[in-house]
């Protein structure tokens, strides 16, 4: 592998356009220049999946169970101002 | 039928939202329930990113679902429904945030993101002085060489939980909505008042620091 190959972009740049590029952010040439980079270099293809993992962790924070409480505490509210409304 | 353009993350919802707030304003306690279920896990999740005591938070989320309830007679629907009762959240959380925050130094509240940090510290690259510089000098490890419990586990995910808890409230909030609730930029950008470039600014500075903050857990106990 010579150089040149991982030049145009280097792992401290790509760090800092990964979510520009995960968003579609980045024109076609930059993207091009990410997609390669990906390809050649193994830290680099590491740290996108470590990024997708961690995107994927934090979706899994939705499924947890909510706690009841807030739920009963709302309806009061409701029923208080339903009162109000009708009164 | 034609598909009618209305903009992503609205299209499911919005017919539902509309026969929703029909119903609450005819005072449908049914409705009521249907919007708690759906956004009442969701507001509190948000609120906590502002106000980290939960009790304060869950406060909060009542306040908000009380500015609903009397201001559905006035919504009009230019924006969603989901969106307009999270710019109400947001809008109190923020102003709660201050005064629990008010004997703090105004340091405290200032940190939103804006300030020029890394993804990644400096010193996992290769310095100007070597030929390969700015390439990883320490390259992250591939997790799917981890155990899947390790990985997806609860104590992992009690990681994350405390990564969020120290990210800035800005980049908190706005990870919560896109990454945990999964929301659209677009929806992101109008609850928050908030430019895209901002959001991926944001979204950019939390999702490095969680990453980084799991790449320090994970890494714990492996040998090198």
């Amino acid at each position: 592998m010579s150089r040149t190959d991982v030049e145009h972009v280097t792992c401290r740049e790509f760090v800092e356009v990964l979510t520009d590029y995960l968003e579609g952010g980045l024109d076609a040439g930059e993207r091009a220049d990410v997609e390669r980079h990906i390809v050649i270099c193994r830290g680099c293809s590491n740290y996108v999946e470590q990024m997708r993992s961690t995107i994927d962790l934090l979706g899994r924070i939705a499924a947890e169970a909510p706690a009841g409480e807030p739920a009963t505490a709302a309806l009061a509210i409701f029923r208080e101002w339903q009162a109000g409304r009708s009164a | 039928m034609q598909p009618v353009a209305i903009p992503a993350g609205r299209r499911p919802d919005n017919e539902d939202e509309q026969a929703l707030v029909a119903a609450l304003r005819r005072g449908e306690e049914a409705a009521f329930v249907e919007l708690v279920a759906r956004h009442g896990a969701s507001l509190l999740r948000l609120a906590r990113t502002f106000v980290r005591d939960r009790a304060v938070a869950e406060e909060v989320v009542q306040e908000t679902w009380l500015a609903v309830l009397n201001g559905i007679d006035r919504f009009e629907g230019r924006s969603s429904l989901k969106t307009w009762i999270f710019q109400i959240l947001s809008n109190r959380a923020k102003t709660r945030a201050v005064r629990e925050r008010r004997s703090a130094p105004f340091s405290a509240l200032a940190g939103d993101g804006e300030d020029d940090e890394a993804a990644v510290d400096a010193d996992r690259f290769r310095d100007e002085t070597h030929r390969w510089a700015g390439h990883w000098a320490a390259a992250p490890a591939d997790w799917s060489a981890l155990p899947e419990e390790r990985l997806l586990g609860s104590e992992t995910l009690t990681q994350v939980h405390a990564a969020i808890e120290t990210l800035p409230p800005r980049q908190a909030e706005v990870l919560v909505l896109r990454d945990v609730e999964g929301w659209d930029p677009e929806e992101v950008c109008a609850a928050l008042g908030i430019s895209d470039g901002n959001q991926r600014i944001l979204l950019h500075r939390a999702r490095s620091k969680v990453r980084a903050a799991l790449e320090r857990y994970l890494s714990e106990g492996a040998t090198p």
